[in-house]
């Protein structure tokens, strides 16, 4: 299974959800595919499942959708306790798990290609509904479902290290900008005022 | 607000709550510790307050920055390792996406903590290098005194800037 395959699916699929991204090919593939205002890529290993918790239970009538990285992750495995604890009902995790550092040109193995199972992990931390799935028609069955049930899931997809990325474009929108965009089809869609302070 | 038989440290830990409040804050993620403590009942206390315990002070950077994007004016309350352990998490989220949020900061290891010992010591004694490092706006508390008008003005900061400020509370408050 292939991640930009898993995305081809998942884009289409998305209207009003807020989606927050991490870092690697990830988010220059996920950035091209679906180009939605309510796309937040930080572009930072380890902090999108917090900020993803963080708006999901400050907006609890708004779906949130993490995309995160099994380098990402082990790097931030302390969410996982708080997300077992909290359960958001708004929230659905999906953990693209290649079983490498490919940011480099040469990939070294991450601790999943070994012994870990971060699915477990999850489930060991209180996240009941936390799977794997290795082939595209079980992602399509499962991830249609984390987006239509008002339930926590945490699904974390197998996929194989590619280089897919390279062949996209990179963005040019920086990081300020990036986040105005959200904000700003925050306030919009929420119809309130989020940045404060006085021009 | 007035505390019959209270101790200072809970009408201090009252007048922070209440000038929290009064400053528009209503998101706290937490990772707790022994010189604000006092603050943490009265935050619960208050429904206008959302509290989230984190395992992490990372974790509570990144919690309060998506409470903050969501638009609930946020804090982080933690201990000065916290500042340590969040750091990559505070340049990441706090200054180069520019997400706005207060540290409230239990300043240990400075010279007016009255709790300081060779175990806090040289974690206080970097904590001020590491803040100007990261550029991060502080202020230093000691007592009380204009804590309301400090407080309010620190958050009017991080909205004006869209950045973390930290509030650093020692003297009186390590009691």
């Amino acid at each position: 299974m292939n991640r930009y395959d898993c995305f081809e699916f998942l884009a289409p699929l998305i209207k009003d959800q807020l989606v927050i991204g991490s870092l690697s090919g990830q988010r220059v593939e996920w950035g091209h595919l679906c180009r939605h205002e309510g796309n937040l890529l930080v572009a930072s290993m380890g902090a999108a499942l917090g900020i993803g918790v963080g708006l999901a239970l400050v907006l609890p009538h708004r779906k949130v959708i993490v995309l995160e990285s099994d380098g990402s992750l082990l790097l931030s495995l302390y969410n996982l306790p708080t997300l077992g604890n909290l359960s958001l009902p708004n929230l659905a995790v999906f953990v693209f798990d290649n079983e490498v550092y490919s940011g480099t040109r040469i990939s070294e193995p991450s601790a999943t290609a070994g012994k870990t199972d971060l699915a477990g992990v999850a489930r060991s931390c209180g996240v009941e509904r936390a799977m794997t799935v290795r082939e595209i028609e079980s992602f399509k069955l499962e991830a249609k479902k984390a987006l239509e049930e008002n339930v926590l899931r945490f699904l974390v997809c197998k996929v194989n290290p590619t280089t897919r990325h390279r062949q996209i474009e990179r963005p040019n929108e920086d990081l300020w900008e990036h986040k105005y965009r959200f904000v700003r089809y925050l306030e919009r869609t929420e119809g309130k005022k989020i940045f404060l302070g006085r021009g | 607000m007035q505390f019959i038989g209270a101790t200072v440290e809970t009408e201090l830990a009252a007048k922070i709550v209440g000038a929290l409040k009064e400053a528009g804050i209503s998101f706290v993620s937490y990772l707790p510790e022994t010189r604000l403590s006092q603050i943490m009942p009265l935050l619960r206390e208050d429904p206008s307050f959302m509290l989230v315990p984190v395992a992490n002070e990372a974790e509570g950077v990144s919690i309060a920055a998506g409470a903050s994007l969501g638009g609930r004016p946020a804090a982080v309350y933690m201990e000065g390792s916290g500042v340590y352990i969040s750091s990559y998490n505070l340049l990441v989220l706090g200054k180069r996406l520019g997400v706005p949020m207060l540290l409230l900061v239990a300043y240990y290891g400075s010279i007016l903590d009255k709790r300081n010992s060779f175990l806090y010591a040289f974690p206080g004694i970097h904590l001020i290098p590491i803040l100007r490092s990261l550029d991060i706006q502080y202020e230093v508390f000691q007592s009380g005194e204009s804590l309301e008008d400090k407080i309010k003005g620190a958050v009017k900061m991080m909205h004006a800037i869209k950045q973390p400020v930290a509030l650093l509370f020692t003297g009186a408050f390590t009691a």
